[in-house]
């Protein structure tokens, strides 16, 4: 995220209203946590929940955050815990087998109201969700939300060059799946 | 290696509902820090919602005292008490009794109307809206 840290002001905010400057955390990341949820959990009201989750937890341990240096991987951390957290209850209530879990996103995905991609899109989430859970979680942090490994490293607790590695077979395998179906 | 990726994603193919991210973070941060921002587009009423609050409550104290020594007194001599009109018995008991409450009512909403800078026009209008006659409120007193 760069030498200088962009969440300075919230985290002097916090120092001194610490309602307000949970105020201000809200509303500068309950976007971006949002569609990082959402393209794990792929269903709106899943995403949902583990949005409002994630802020609930936020603010219970916000008193212990003021020790950590970054806010935003912090979240991202709490974001991606409690969107597996959704997964996994969401399966088990279905009674869907690890195996099992890409078509149940497919179909998830297809018959959700608030899916609205034609069919190279389609392809493209079904490609992502054929990747095992921590490198599509890789994949989508570095393509989709441009993270650096550096802050990713701290998200996932990962060694930088573990997730590169990742990344790169992730493209690969994605590429193969839309090429060749 | 990343031309197909890149020729598809462009266009973000999940969608959310309408002031979807205005609802969440209300009841995000209504749930965590206890602030309940206020909502859109009810400023006036809330602004009003005192005036009209004040006029409803003076109306039902007449209304229910004038009823409620009626109904204490039906089948006694009536000729033992005075005989009084609606309009006689609030103006000269309930403004004795309300008057306190009133000018204390007042004195916040006057000092709250100056704050928010209503004038009396800004009242009246709101009862337009609402399709409150206030010459039935004085009626009722």
């Amino acid at each position: 995220m760069g030498d200088k840290n962009p969440d300075n002001d919230i985290l002097e905010l916090l120092k001194t209203d610490i309602n307000k400057g949970f105020r201000l955390v809200v509303e500068r990341y309950s976007s971006k946590l949002y569609w990082h949820i959402r393209r794990l959990v792929i269903l709106h009201e899943d995403a949902d929940d583990a949005l409002q989750n994630t802020f609930v937890s936020a603010w219970r341990n916000i008193g212990n955050f003021r020790n950590e240096s970054s806010m935003y991987t912090w979240l991202y951390a709490i974001a991606t815990n409690e969107s597996l957290a959704i997964i996994n209850k969401r399966t088990k209530n279905a009674a869907v087998s690890l195996d099992d879990l890409e078509s149940y996103f497919a179909n998830s995905l297809e018959g959700s109201t608030w899916f609205d991609g034609d069919e190279a899109q389609v392809k493209l989430q079904n490609a992502i969700l054929q990747l095992p859970e921590k490198q599509r979680i890789v994949f989508n942090l570095k393509y989709f939300d441009e993270m650096t490994y550096e802050d990713m490293s701290k998200v996932l607790n990962t060694s930088v060059g573990a997730l590169k590695a990742s990344y790169h077979h992730a493209v690969k395998k994605i590429e193969d799946f839309i090429i060749n179906g | 290696m990343m031309k197909e990726i890149k020729s598809i994603s462009g266009k973000n193919p999940f969608k959310v509902p309408d002031n979807y991210f205005e609802e969440v973070n209300r009841k995000i941060i209504s749930s965590t820090t206890g602030f309940v921002p206020e909502k859109k587009g009810s400023g006036l009423y809330r602004k009003l919602r005192p005036y009209l609050s004040a006029a409803a409550s003076v109306a039902i104290l007449a209304v229910l005292s004038y009823t409620t020594i009626n109904f204490y007194t039906s089948g006694r001599n009536r000729s033992e008490l005075p005989e009084l009109t609606l309009s006689e018995f609030s103006e000269n008991y309930l403004n004795e009794i309300d008057l306190l409450t009133l000018e204390e009512k007042a004195g916040s909403i006057d000092a709250e109307a100056a704050r928010m800078n209503l004038t009396s026009n800004d009242i009246v209008d709101y009862f337009v809206l609402e399709n409150i006659d206030i010459n039935e409120i004085y009626t009722q007193l």
